[in-house]
């Protein structure tokens, strides 16, 4: 792949020589918006003393983990002028190469700093936070990789009461507290439950009705975009 | 794809370089580390060795255009039976400002863009220097890492992305792009994202970013705020951020009613002088149905000589769903000019359920990093846990680095 890439690109070079003559234009975008290749080394409050000067707010600042998705998450974001892609990837997909000795392993994978002294127990209250954060770096399926691997009732989940022979059933009369805990974070569900198995025993044609209250107008997006894979669950075919 | 296709991938760069020597940089990072650690899936102790590799090879051409960045991992388990795995987290080949205007990634990559983020095996085009707008695009195979160490994801795993946003300004970001993930050659996603970014009056940012999913025609989430920075040293945060939990429509969970969330966040960020830095926050959180949160948060840095520095971090989270109390203390110090010696230790108590009573968790860590020479270094880090799961779980890790 890569060898093929390089011929095409000596073609690519080949062809920009022949341009390489005309004349160049400076266009008011780029004059704009300078690299910061060459401050890449600079401590951050030198940085910021800088960007107050020009009326840049200060980056980089105490609140960068939490909030630097806002200028790294966009099409032509200018990280990679100091930043090559693995600092990234050492905290969006387990990678450690720069490991700073405060860095924390789970198992053999590095874990930002979110992820707290004992993560394994503390991680149901922070997933149940934000329902986004968690899926910035993992996605659902990765819960359930985990999840599987216990036996039912060894998670002791709060809103399914302690019934039934592993003790994870639901008493009915706590329909109304299971409805509420699921519309507030169904990933939680799918985490245990990933192709719903528990929920359609009762969420099935003709039984209690899960959809939004929005459904009539938007349940062709779903059958558009993934044709008959989920409505063919509690639905036969042609009655949805 | 696995290990198997890494030797695959490096090969082509083997026939590259001696046509291209005369030029050619290679620099990069060789890291060998050795970690043991509790295996929580079958309570073993397990011994790993890893190698990790980063190389960038700029200047291949003579314009200095193209360059090729690989980055992977190898892991053997030792002595627990769980064998080997690899992870390729990127290996692509990029050629820069083609006729000023165009640059171009071919390879595993991780794409970024306001409507969503993926790593790739494909190709990203961005279109540039043609006036105030620049565009971008990207489609490939969506990679994904699973829990074992390697690959997830199956065949007609896909992601396209098509961008366009505003290039060159000072002080004013905006992009707004269109991102579409195939799962299994379905389509699981479809968001349309914006980003927007505007500086005022020399001390003030409003900023703001959203996922408006097109499936459940609702704001996946919606985030607007405010920073002001009267001086260089000092920021002041306020935002409002909502979400609407939405998933793949490939999933069984998508058909389902779910409740909004909301929090408003305030923060404020202080370096008094060199010695001390304070940061504190407050966030207030609305789950739907009357369920409510609260998040305080304290902070500080202190360098009270040139050769140590300490981190506090205190956090106060009182959810509808549990609580968490508790803090991180760092602290490094420069013994000499090579020999870094580090400390610290974590507390929280917290609340996971009403049924069940408060936890405990305690941590402590030491470190030391010795730089044997101007390219290598060597570093342990030893962690000792002691919680509701275990009374004492030690943990730690070898690291040689090595740079060329």
């Amino acid at each position: 792949m890569l060898l093929a890439l390089s011929t095409f690109v000596s073609h690519l070079a080949l062809a920009e020589k022949a341009t390489e003559n005309e004349p160049q234009k400076e266009t008011a975008s780029q004059s704009a918006k300078e690299s910061h290749k060459d401050y890449a080394e600079m401590k951050i409050s030198e940085c910021s003393e800088c960007h107050k000067g020009e009326g840049v707010a200060p980056n980089h600042d105490g609140a960068w983990v939490r909030g630097h998705r806002m200028v790294a998450g966009k099409a032509g974001s200018n990280c990679s002028q100091c930043h090559e892609q693995s600092f990234c990837l050492d905290c969006h997909s387990g990678g450690g190469i720069d490991p700073d000795l405060s860095i924390r392993n789970y198992q053999r994978d590095y874990v930002p700093k979110s992820h707290r002294t004992d993560f394994l127990s503390i991680h149901p209250v922070k997933a149940q936070d934000n329902p986004q954060s968690c899926n910035r770096c993992h996605e659902p399926s990765y819960c359930n990789s985990c999840h599987s691997r216990f036996p039912k009732g060894s998670l002791k989940i709060k809103s399914h009461l302690m019934l039934g022979p592993n003790h994870q059933g639901y008493n009915v009369s706590s329909a109304q507290e299971h409805a509420t805990e699921a519309r507030r974070n169904l990933q939680s569900c799918q985490s245990c439950h990933p192709d719903g198995d528990a929920c359609i025993q009762c969420h099935r044609s003709g039984l209690t009705n899960p959809h939004p209250r929005n459904w009539g107008s938007i349940k062709d997006n779903y059958k558009d975009r993934a044709g008959s894979r989920v409505c063919t669950k509690c639905h036969l075919p042609g009655t949805y | 794809m696995g290990a198997k296709w890494v030797p695959r991938l490096l090969l082509p760069l083997t026939l590259l370089l001696p046509a291209t020597a005369w030029s050619v940089e290679i620099h990069g990072r060789s890291s060998t580390q050795l970690e043991w650690f509790n295996n929580d899936f079958n309570d073993q102790r397990q011994v790993e060795i890893g190698q990790y590799l980063r190389v960038s090879i700029t200047n291949i051409d003579k314009a200095g255009k193209f360059s090729i960045y690989g980055y992977g991992r190898v892991n053997q388990d030792l002595n627990n039976g769980e064998g080997f795995n690899a992870r390729l987290y990127y290996l692509y080949g990029e050629y820069r400002d083609l006729f000023d205007k165009v640059d171009m990634r071919l390879g595993r990559q991780f794409v970024n863009y306001a409507a969503g983020t993926a790593i790739i095996d494909g190709g990203q085009v961005t279109l540039k220097n043609v006036g105030p707008v620049a565009f971008s695009a990207a489609f490939g195979r969506n990679v994904f890492f699973d829990i074992d160490g390697g690959e997830a994801g199956h065949g007609g795993d896909l992601a396209l992305a098509l961008s366009a946003y505003l290039h060159g300004f000072r002080h004013t970001d905006l992009e707004i792009s269109w991102f579409r993930k195939w799962d299994q050659w379905d389509v699981a996603r479809d968001t349309i994202g914006a980003t927007f970014k505007q500086n005022f009056l020399n001390s003030l940012k409003v900023y703001g970013n959203t996922r408006f999913d097109l499936a459940s025609e609702t704001f996946n989430e919606l985030l607007g705020g405010v920073k002001y920075f009267p001086m260089s040293n000092l920021v002041l945060t306020g935002e409002y951020y909502q979400s609407y939990p939405t998933f793949d429509a490939t999933s069984f969970y998508s058909v389902f009613a779910v409740d909004q969330y909301q929090e408003a966040v305030f923060r404020a960020d202080y370096s008094i002088n060199s010695m001390i830095t304070l940061n504190g926050g407050y966030t207030s959180q609305w789950f739907g149905e009357g369920g409510k949160g609260h998040i305080f948060h304290l902070g500080c840095s202190l360098r009270p000589i040139e050769s140590l520095l300490i981190n506090l971090e205190y956090d106060n989270n009182q959810g509808y769903n549990g609580k968490t109390n508790g803090f991180l203390l760092d602290a490094y110090y420069d013994l000499t000019k090579s020999l870094q010696l580090a400390a610290g230790m974590g507390y929280d108590v917290y609340t996971r359920d009403i049924v069940l009573s408060d936890g405990t968790a305690r941590l402590f860590w030491l470190g030391g990093k010795y730089r044997i020479a101007k390219n290598m270094t060597a570093s342990l880090r030893i962690e000792d846990n002691s919680n509701e799961r275990y009374s004492n779980d030690v943990q730690g890790r070898f690291v040689f680095n090595y740079d060329f």
